[in-house]
């Protein structure tokens, strides 16, 4: 006895038995759930059932009362089952995914509610031998609490230390049994919707929420640290350590290690049973009213079976029987397809794994150089912006500027954005076919590239040519015999402070700016000898430029005035230089002439002074000398009394304090391991050494040693003459003894002849 | 089976005349290639969709009204050059299927330098 319904198909009245509309009801939703990610669903929808109902049709036609479950079986083999659609189209991975479960997990409401009776279940713990990766024990577990073998073996690795003897336990304790799982939904990577490893695609269809929700909880640390990093790097202090700080921060580096055991624990879906299994039954009305059906269901048959005829329950058993049948066909073909992959990743156990660590690994080390180069690039782009009130100072003209503008934007902006750009598009999986955004984005980098190129050529052009500006400054000669050198520091305090994050120290060449005032402290002292009994001081100053006039020109805008009181010099603390004039590497030299038996001492502060210089080459482009007062060649110390000998500048300490008091001098250089001694009166001998500005290195050691070398070279020049000559009189007369040719005669005569033309001549 | 012959198949039924799906199936049945309409269907929506095809509505006496597809200018290019590369694949494979003489010995030859 069979209820018959009369169902509205496709515009048409169909009557067809209640149980075969089941049927029918669930294939069209298998269909629907097939078809689900297919661009014209409805309408293949559609087109299957208007087949089906023209099918129906033809049959009603025969002469057939209503519909039967063979009719509705006999339409759904000749249209074919979703399972079937797969292996004819070569099993396309986006219509593959979606098959409905409810045929395999679910049993129609009229097949035995228990059919999976070879399930285990909660009887007794055993080792799953079918589902293992070490001992099988983690999968046994699971099954034993009826949960997910993954979640285990996730809990198992991430307690891996207090959990091990457990394991090791119940590796020996527990028996093995090849176990049934009886769990309808598993954890898998999802091989069609991944970014990395596909963790967070099988997860989001774990829990049944949009994979970008796992997606973005992975990479929020990722995210939160790069931000951070980023303000630490810019506004705190320029530290590029941030980059390691994302992984190793606390949430972070949990969520990363969680997504590599995640990686290396849950098997990929590859198959479509595995594909199926992932997606496991859908929460929803539909089910839901299935499952209260099905209770009905059994009720119903409970109740039958009390008042059925014999014959009836026969039918009944009948049906069930070839139902069983055909759903353990179905088993048994899921188990062979899952059960060949299962034995291969058993197989494969200890490799995999190994590969995953690799692979985690070298995706680890690639991750931190991306995120480095993303904070460079980051810290590149924003400290061009916090250098960027510099410009005025440096740039000239609305081309150059707008090279500038130019650079930042396309040749560091552009990488940014894509860069952004690239991980957004990849984290929500949007995938365009056209490349059109990604040649764009080449294209403006490139122009950035040009634009940076023009932008450092035109930009060295400004510093082609340095010109200096002398000047004498006259001085009275100070009573005491000793010249103090200090800085005036009346506005020091005015000018320091942070400016952007930059935090100028003494270390730094330029110690203070605001937008149109840029104060330099390129500065340099030089002491030298003068050629009269008064003391001097010239003023260089020196600057580069497009052409010598301009560089002559920007030089005479510097202002640096020095003050005298007395014995004491003070020199300004630095020079302006205004956004108008430009920077093009103003320097000032001072060159102080020190009269022979007259002293000097310069002050610490004048160890504040920085020098550097632009080096503009044709050929190799330019570079910045930051030279320190450290380095030797300054030859003066601060806060060290000097005093001025023949021969150049001295400490006084090295000098012979009795002598000293005598008006001469005497002192013993050390040049060679040879010791030299020296002295003599302060008399101002007229001394042809008068200081250049251009000969820098000029000190005593170097003319000491000069006067060795050359005193060595003719030693050694007299005594080889000596050998040369006693050579060619011997070959001479060699040649005299064979030849006997006059002609040879004069050469030993000649003392400048080299060996070489010996040898010819021979 | 590979994917774009079966599109091939029933672009080269439809290419004859305007055909319903159901003779589609007949037809491919007929030359021993089994299909189930529920393939078949899904391919003609994605073909139409891609302008290869298109249909015309036919009233049917036994049932709703049925879609009759027939082939686009596009549709024909395309079929034809799906059959270019089928008739250069079926001629490749079946070259190298046919030839029956054993391969050259490589045992005692030498490399010449």
């Amino acid at each position: 006895m069979k209820k018959i319904i009369n169902i509205n198909f496709q515009g048409r009245v169909i009557p067809i038995e209640e149980s075969a509309y089941d049927t029918l009801k669930q294939y069209v939703d298998s269909l629907r759930k097939y078809f689900a990610n297919e661009e014209g669903r409805d309408e293949i929808i559609n087109d299957i059932e208007s087949r089906i109902a023209e099918l129906f049709s033809e049959r009603l036609k025969r002469g057939t009362a209503c519909i039967t479950d063979e009719d509705i079986n006999a339409v759904i083999s000749s249209m074919g089952r979703p399972q079937d659609f797969e292996e004819q189209t070569g099993g396309t991975a986006e219509t593959a995914n979606a098959y409905q479960s409810s045929q395999q997990q679910t049993p129609p409401p009229n097949y035995p509610p228990n059919y999976n009776s070879n399930s285990v279940g909660r009887g007794r713990l055993y080792r799953n031998a079918d589902d293992k990766i070490i001992g099988g024990v983690c999968s046994g577990l699971a099954n034993y609490l009826g949960i997910d073998p993954v979640i285990m073996r996730v809990l198992f690795v991430i307690l891996f230390g207090a959990l091990f003897w457990v394991y090791i336990l119940l590796w020996i304790i527990v028996p093995s049994q090849s176990l049934q799982t009886n769990i309808t939904k598993r954890l898998y990577r999802n091989a069609d919707d991944r970014v990395l490893a596909g963790v967070c695609g099988g997860l989001s269809s774990y829990f049944n929420i949009d994979s970008w929700i796992p997606r973005l909880v992975f990479a929020l640390p990722l995210i939160i640290g790069l931000i951070s990093g980023t303000m630490n790097a810019i506004w705190w202090n320029w530290d590029f350590g941030f980059a390691p700080r994302i992984i190793t921060g606390s949430l972070g580096s949990t969520l990363f290690i969680t997504y590599i055991i995640l990686w290396i624990a849950v098997p990929f879906a590859s198959t479509a049973s595995e594909k199926l299994e992932m997606r496991g039954e859908k929460v929803d009305l539909n089910s839901i009213r299935d499952t209260v059906k099905e209770d009905l269901e059994n009720f119903k048959t409970k109740t039958e079976r009390w008042g059925q005829e014999v014959k009836q329950t026969a039918q009944e058993l009948g049906t069930r029987a070839s139902a069983f049948g055909q759903t353990a066909g179905v088993h048994a073909r899921n188990f062979a397809s899952e059960a060949a992959p299962l034995a291969r990743r058993a197989g494969n156990g200890v490799g995999h794994v190994i590969g995953v660590l690799f692979k985690a690994f070298f995706l680890f080390i690639a991750g931190i150089i991306a995120i480095a180069l993303f904070g460079v690039l980051i810290a590149l782009l924003f400290g061009g912006m916090a250098a960027f009130p510099l410009k005025n100072f440096i740039l000239e003209g609305p081309g150059q500027n707008m090279l500038a503008w130019a650079t930042l934007i396309l040749f560091l902006g552009v990488p940014l954005v894509g860069l952004i750009t690239w991980l957004v598009r990849r984290i929500m999986s949007v995938r365009s076919k056209n490349h059109y955004l990604g040649y764009t984005f080449a294209g403006l980098w490139v122009v950035g590239i040009f634009c940076f190129v023009f932008l450092i050529g035109s930009f060295a052009r400004n510093f082609k040519v340095r010109m200096p500006v002398e000047d004498k400054i006259s001085l009275v000669t100070p009573a005491a015999g000793k010249l103090y050198i200090d800085v005036n520091r009346a506005n020091l305090e005015y000018y320091h402070g942070d400016w952007f994050g930059f935090r100028f120290n003494d270390e730094m060449p330029v110690y203070g700016v605001n937008m149109d005032t840029l104060m330099l402290n390129t500065v340099r002292i030089k002491l030298a000898k003068s050629k009269d009994s008064s003391y001097h001081v010239t003023r260089i100053r020196l600057s580069q430029g497009n052409t010598r006039e301009a560089a002559t020109n920007t030089a005479q805008k510097i202002h640096f005035n020095v003050e005298q009181q007395d014995s004491l010099l003070y020199l300004p603390e630095g020079f302006a230089v205004s956004s108008s004039d430009k920077f093009r590497g103003q320097q000032v030299l001072m060159v102080i002439e020190v009269p022979v038996g007259k002293r000097i001492q310069l002050t610490e502060a004048l160890k504040r002074y920085n020098w550097f210089d632009i080096n503009v080459n044709n050929r190799r482009g330019w570079n910045i000398d930051f030279n320190d007062y450290n380095d030797e060649s300054y030859g003066w110390e601060p806060n060290t009394e000097y005093i001025m000998i023949p021969d150049g500048l001295k400490r006084v300490t090295e000098l012979d304090p009795v002598e000293l008091k005598n008006g001469r001098f005497k002192i013993v250089i050390d040049a060679d391991g040879e010791k030299l001694h020296m002295e003599g009166d302060f008399e101002n001998k007229n001394d042809k050494n008068h200081y250049r500005y251009k000969q820098l290195e000029d000190s005593i050691k170097e003319k000491v040693k000069d006067k060795l070398r050359e005193e060595l070279r003719v030693q050694d020049s007299i005594k080889r003459e000596k050998k040369l000559k006693e050579i060619i009189k011997t070959s001479a007369s060699d040649t005299k003894e064979k030849n006997s040719d006059p002609a040879e005669e004069p050469l030993t005569n000649n003392h400048l002849l080299s060996p070489l033309m010996i040898f010819s001549e021979i | 089976m590979r994917k774009g012959i079966l599109e091939f198949c029933i672009l080269s039924i439809i290419r004859r005349g305007e055909s319903y799906p159901s003779d589609i199936v007949e037809e491919m049945k007929g030359a021993n290639l089994n299909i189930f309409e529920g393939t078949l269907y899904p391919l003609l929506t994605r073909l139409k969709n891609a302008d290869m095809l298109t249909y015309r509505w036919v009233e049917s006496n036994s049932g709703p009204p049925r879609k009759y597809f027939s082939l686009t200018e596009k549709g024909q290019a395309f079929y034809n050059e799906l059959e270019a590369t089928w008739k250069e694949l079926a001629n490749a494979v079946n070259a190298l299927a046919k030839k029956t003489e054993s391969m050259p010995d490589t045992t005692n030859q030498n490399p010449s330098f």
